[in-house]
């Protein structure tokens, strides 16, 4: 289904629980009564566009096939990568550490699967901060250097250099090392760990991770499919001002 | 019950995806693990880092791809690619794949040839199952005792092909792809003990 801006955002929630934590990363609160997206976005000030595509890439994978990329700048879709990022490594993460502890008081793990278990997720964690460091540090800087240059701030030699050694396009497909360690720590927890009696935070726990890993493939689809795509169309633009 | 076979679908087209979808859901323990436009860069290497047991390729998707695509594909020798044929499709791409389906059948003709061509497959493999071989546990021990792969090529007097072939096996066998994983996983049954882990650092 097709979301769109005369929705009730409440329909919206109940027709896909998964879409929560968006519009939590956009600053909507729940309590939002019976308004539209675009009222909620408009008392909110958020802009409308690009709060239905990142609504609808996330109710839909299928969606990105669309072309309405041009409808919204590369920070703004930078803002909210970070948002999300922030909410990876202040939210989710802490939860799960949380919960990894609680299954050892609870006594559904013993001591040998508990240190096993937290020293496997902490270097998952690590990965993960790597991965989003090396983004905010290099990628996206990068990202607003050459929106700048596209919209007409002078172009330096460091950027020219920079489009033509790493470009956009040297950076993708890195994805794939935090997402093995993820599905091989579900298979972990459903295949191996060893049974207890009491299974409660342990399914908690694969829950958390089943919607942690949605939310970093869908995360991961929107820069490899919108922000890749928009800035190689950058990229172009920069190298071809260039020669002006 | 043997394990779940993924599938994964390149096709740029809805219909076809979503009828790709339900023919895979009649044919029990499969399912669509993904579906990718084939546009998408490095199409080859997402699709081999999935580890599919089957690809299905609409040929109108890769067009001008096609051919370095299969190429690269069919180096992977656990992975069978069946394109989407029809009655206008042309000799030629008909005769680049291994196994065909053709999307005007019906649907009952359509689940009959699907599972003849992963029926192929199941005899091929039935003696295969979930549990490591003698080999494959003394390879993950080493592995998870730290050594790396030339290491324990040397050790067996094993090419270090030999060594990757097996360690390959040994992930699909349990789901397990990173060297920490199967760490925990050789920890938790006591393949090794935490001192002979521990050592490596
Ligand atoms: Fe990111
Ligand atoms: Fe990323």
């Amino acid at each position: 289904m097709l979301l769109e801006k005369e929705m009730k955002l409440a329909d919206v929630i109940h027709h896909d629980y998964n879409l929560v934590p968006i519009i939590n990363r956009f600053g909507i609160m729940l309590g939002f009564g019976d308004d539209s997206i675009e009222a909620i976005c408009k008392k909110e000030q958020i802009n409308i566009d690009f709060f239905l595509t990142i609504l609808n890439a996330f109710h839909d994978p299928q969606y990105l096939d669309n072309d309405y990329l041009q409808s919204f700048s590369a920070s703004l879709l930078i803002d909210y990568l970070q948002k999300t990022h922030r909410y990876y490594l202040q939210n989710k993460i802490p939860e799960i550490e949380g919960l990894i502890k609680e299954m050892k008081s609870e006594f559904e793990l013993d001591n040998v699967s508990y240190n096993l278990l937290q020293k496997f997720f902490i270097e998952y964690k690590n990965e993960l901060i790597n991965h989003i460091e090396n983004e905010e540090n290099r990628v996206y800087p990068y990202v607003i250097d050459l929106e700048n240059a596209g919209h007409g701030h002078p172009i330096s030699a460091t950027l020219i250099s920079r489009i033509k050694k790493y470009p956009i396009h040297s950076y993708e497909a890195e994805h794939e090392d935090v997402e093995e360690k993820l599905t091989d720590l579900k298979n972990i927890i459903i295949k191996y760990l060893p049974p207890s009696k009491s299974q409660r935070i342990r399914f908690r726990l694969l829950k958390e991770l089943t919607v942690l890993e949605k939310d970093l493939n869908d995360h991961a689809r929107i820069e490899d499919l919108i922000l890749v795509p928009k800035v190689e169309i950058l990229e172009n633009l920069v190298i071809s001002k260039q020669h002006l | 019950m043997s394990s779940t076979k993924k599938v994964i679908v390149v096709s740029n087209a809805f219909l076809l995806t979503s009828g790709i979808e339900k023919l895979v859901l009649e044919l029990s323990g499969m399912l669509v693990d993904q579906v990718f436009y084939g546009s998408e860069k490095k199409l080859s290497d997402k699709i081999i880092s999935k580890k599919p047991e089957f690809v299905i390729i609409d040929p109108d998707a890769v067009s001008d791809i096609l051919i370095p695509l299969l190429r690269e594909l069919n180096e992977e020798k656990d992975i069978k690619i069946i394109g989407l044929v029809s009655s206008t499709s042309s000799r030629k791409i008909i005769s680049r794949f291994s196994f065909t389906l053709n999307v005007e059948k019906s649907k009952y003709q359509l689940v009959e040839a699907f599972q003849k061509i992963v029926g192929k497959e199941e005899k091929k493999k039935s003696n295969n199952d979930q549990l490591l071989s003698k080999r494959e546990k003394e390879i993950l021990q080493h592995l998870a005792m730290g050594l790396t792969n030339q290491e324990i090529a040397n050790k067996f007097f094993l090419s270090v092909h030999t060594i990757m072939t097996h360690r390959k096996k040994i992930t699909r066998k349990l789901g397990i792809k990173t060297l920490s994983g199967l760490t925990v996983y050789a920890l938790i049954n006591n393949l090794v003990d935490m001192r002979e882990v521990e050592r490596r650092v």
